[in-house]
């Protein structure tokens, strides 16, 4: 993983964007009323077609509902840490958040047509789900459910980097999965973020 | 990638912006509830006291209030088990970890699924009388998968705790809602697995969230409306206790009083946010009007060093008086866990031989640990434990950030799974697991709700699990007979007046043993795992057995959705 790399261009990405994202939310925020008005910014950065623009930027569309408004109740909270994500999140109370997460969990979940891992790659990567039993919170084929997110077919930078943010506890939002990363090795978990991202 | 990115989003941006809301929105196909009409007379308060001789209706979870998992009946025997036949098999909606306690009540069968969905059937022929389909709220935090082990029926009314932490009361005949009360807040880690215990107008429940930091509770809710009645928290406002160096078996767990005690100084009584989940039924001794049940693991679970003291009532047997909800006793196995070696296994209540011979009301509890544990049921104490069942190795070895290898793993043992007893014998009847473990230990503050395990329990690849099936004789301590299992067990085993014992595996094996001697006498592999506890009924003069083949979570064991009923020809 190139921790360095994806952290510099996140900081960077982070910082233009901002101001652009700012200026869409007074727009959307204008006739703010509907759902769709309220999400339109999101595209943006998400993804109009679910597929987001950036490779680490998450995908929102099919997530979880529980998973989605935990999220943006984190980083409204600022327990979980985005210079992009906090800004956005503060505009809504918890019925938005809820109404949002709804909305997205709705969408069908996007086909980033990443390929399948390679047997080794996918064998290993079993062998460390198994270790840790990651099947017990994230379901099975890795579907999550309520507050535990799907990862099957989640973009493939974004999971590395999401999981070096657990390790490195940049991801403060939830220390048992922080735990769980850090019990695993590196090796290990390049391992999954392929399987995981092919599935 | 970075410009590519950024290009992407400008153009994207403008993209979104007009085309937010002409994106079609996607409607994900829900299952509905079907209301029916099952034909079944109200349940009585003398009936269900009555159940342990009751060989037609199933009607507890767990068999009867003592919770033996004996049933009565004996059609079915070591004779004519090996022409055990399927008599019919109901696939439910939800493929997911089945581990559903099956009730029947005068022909008709409850049975539940993960996501906390309920079926009224017809237990002679399978047939779905009324299908109860849960509208789940966005927010569910659990540990171990969207389980649910069952319900029970007072009266005319079903009552069903749901993994949003709601307690319901449906329409026994319809499966209408008739009421649901808020338990806890799901945003703070609660959730609800277990099948409720309703006596007295009573419905009793406890709580999962050990894994969250909660504060646990045994709960009573009036059965007619729904009012919480009394609550017991799990964790007393004094949980710090008499700081025990050794575990129920005299074994010394390596604590550091002195760093403890300087902890308390600095951060006091951590009982706020100390978890003490409660998973399974109480059981209920209803001369002398008292509950009894056990409490799972400290929150967080690997990480002592934020939770000074003995962290009261964790990994205890707890008493409870039932009108009043009042403390009665406690007897703790393992003060201050750090492995999540916790107590889980519903507790049975049965006459025991005390130390000196003499046959008093006794209580028995499976533990995690491998050891079946014998308590006097007037004040908690223990009697005995019995030999190991599962290996273990480096006990208590404490975890370190590496890792350090210790035995029974953190599942056990036994975990969830209910033991059958039968008195006639004096044998208990356990499953067990066997999974070599690392315990890896990592510090974080409370986490408002999340995930909170202070490290990590690792299997370790390449190191051979299994399962066991073990007879103990408990007023003895010692082990009868240990079937051995390709792989580590969960969900649970019956036992019966044929002289027989049922369970099942994760690898889809379903069979029934001699419960002497633990000799195989009739076997079916039903496709995916047979993780749930069997039970058994008569209907139009015939004796069935049912048990649920949907796998389990936990365990990663095949998934599927099969309520299966056997039968003899
Ligand atoms: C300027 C770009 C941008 C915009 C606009 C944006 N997001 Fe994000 N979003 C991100 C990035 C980048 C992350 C990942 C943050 C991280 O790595 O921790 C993210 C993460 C998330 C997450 C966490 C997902 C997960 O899998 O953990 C959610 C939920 C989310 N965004 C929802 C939204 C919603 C809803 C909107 C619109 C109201 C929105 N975002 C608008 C860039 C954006
Ligand atoms: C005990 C339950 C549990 C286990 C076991 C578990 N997870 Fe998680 N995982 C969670 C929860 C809950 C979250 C949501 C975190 C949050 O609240 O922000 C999560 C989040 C994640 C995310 C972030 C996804 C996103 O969209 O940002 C990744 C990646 C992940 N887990 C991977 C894994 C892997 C790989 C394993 C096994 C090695 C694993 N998890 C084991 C519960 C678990």
């Amino acid at each position: 993983m190139t921790e360095d790399m994806t952290v510099r261009n996140q900081l960077m990405f982070g910082k233009l964007m901002i101001g652009a994202t700012a200026l869409l939310l007074m727009a959307a925020q204008a006739s703010a009323e509907t759902i769709e008005d309220k999400v339109a910014v999101c595209a943006g950065c998400h993804g109009a077609d679910g597929k987001p623009v950036d490779k680490t930027i998450p995908t929102i569309w099919g997530q979880q509902a529980g998973y989605l408004y935990i999220q943006l109740r984190d980083f409204k909270r600022g327990d979980r840490k985005s210079e992009i994500m906090q800004p956005i999140a503060t505009q809504f109370e918890r019925d938005d958040m809820l109404a949002i997460a709804e909305y997205f969990s709705q969408k069908p979940w996007p086909d980033l047509g990443q390929p399948r891992a390679p047997k080794d790659v996918a064998a290993k990567a079993v062998a460390a789900s198994a270790s840790v039993g990651c099947p017990a919170c994230h379901l099975d084929r890795f579907q999550g459910d309520g507050t535990v997110p799907r990862l099957a077919g989640m973009g493939r930078d974004y999971l590395a980097k999401t999981i070096a943010d657990f390790r490195s506890r940049a991801r403060g939002n939830n220390p048992g999965m922080s735990d769980l990363m850090l019990a695993t090795s590196p090796d290990d978990l390049a391992a999954l973020v392929d399987y995981l991202a092919g599935l | 990638m970075h410009v590519k990115g950024l290009a992407a989003f400008a153009a994207a941006v403008g993209v979104g912006l007009l085309s937010g809301t002409a994106v079609a929105q996607e409607v994900k196909q829900e299952k509905q509830s079907v209301l029916g009409n099952a034909n079944v007379p109200p349940v009585t308060q003398e009936q269900l006291n009555a159940a342990d001789k009751n060989a037609k209706d199933f009607l507890l979870t767990n068999g009867n209030y003592a919770q033996t998992r004996f049933y009565p009946g004996k059609q079915i025997s070591r004779d004519n088990v090996k022409n055990l036949h399927v008599a019919w098999i109901f696939q439910t909606d939800v493929k997911e970890s089945l581990e559903t306690s099956p009730i029947v009540v005068d022909g008709v069968m409850y049975v539940t699924t993960s996501f906390s969905h309920v079926y009224a059937l017809d237990a002679k022929t399978g047939q779905q009388l009324w299908h109860y389909a849960h509208k789940m709220g966005p927010i569910t935090v659990y540990c171990c998968g969207p389980n649910n082990r069952g319900v029970q029926v007072l009266g005319d009314r079903v009552y069903l705790a749901t993994l949003d932490s709601k307690l319901m009361a449906l329409n026994a005949k319809t499966g209408e809602v008739v009421w649901t009360t808020n338990i806890a807040d799901p945003e703070l880690g609660y959730s609800e697995t277990m099948a409720p215990t309703v006596v007295k107008d009573k419905v009793l429940i406890g709580t999962n969230g050990g894994e969250y930091g909660i504060r646990g509770f045994v709960r009573a809710y009036d059965a007619k409306t729904g009012k919480q009645l009394w609550n017991f928290n799990t964790i007393p406002d004094s949980s710090v206790g008499v700081w025990a160096t050794k575990d129920a078996t005299g074994r010394d767990m390596h604590r550091n009083i002195q760093a403890e005690k300087d902890m308390l100084a600095k951060i006091g009584d951590p009982y706020a946010k100390l978890g003490g989940g409660v998973w399974q039924n109480p059981s209920v001794d209803l001369a002398t009007n008292r509950i009894y049940f056990v409490v799972g693991n400290p929150s967080p679970d690997l990480d002592g060093s934020n939770r000074p003291g003995d962290n009261l009532y964790t990994n205890s047997l707890v008493s409870l008086d039932l009108d009043t909800g009042k403390y009665v006793c406690h007897f703790q196995y393992i003060a201050h866990d750090v492995w999540d070696l916790d107590a889980v296994s519903p507790t049975v209540l049965v006459n025991v031989k005390d130390k000196d011979g003499k046959t008093i009301p006794g209580v028995i509890h499976a533990g995690k640990t491998g050891h079946i544990y014998v308590h006097d049921r007037k004040d908690c104490s223990l009697i005995r434990f019995s030999e190991a069942m599962v290996p273990q190795e480096n006990m208590w070895v404490l975890p370190t950030k590496e890792g350090a290898r210790m035995l029974p793993g953190a599942n056990g043992g036994v975990e969830w799974s209910p033991i059958a007893t039968d008195p006639g014998q004096e044998l208990a009847y356990a499953i067990n697991l066997h999974q070599p473990m690392t315990y890896h230990v990592e510090s974080s503050a409370y986490p408002n709700g999340k995930l909170w395990l202070g490290g990590a329990f690792k299997v370790i690849p390449g190191e051979k699990q299994s399962g066991n099936i073990t007879a103990v004789n408990y007023n003895t301590g010692k082990i009868k007979w240990q079937v051995k299992t390709p792989e580590p067990m969960i969900g649970g085993i019956l036992a019966t007046a044929g002289g027989l014992v049922f369970t099942g595996e994760g690898n889809g094996k379903f069979a029934a043993y001699n419960s002497s001697s633990g000799k195989e006498l009739w076997s079916f592999r039903a496709g995916a795992g047979v993780n749930a506890p069997p039970s058994s009924y008569m209907v139009g003069g015939k004796q069935y057995v049912v048990v649920g083949a949907g796998g389990n979570t936990q365990l990663d064991y095949k998934r599927g959705n099969n309520i299966i009923a056997f039968t003899l020809d």
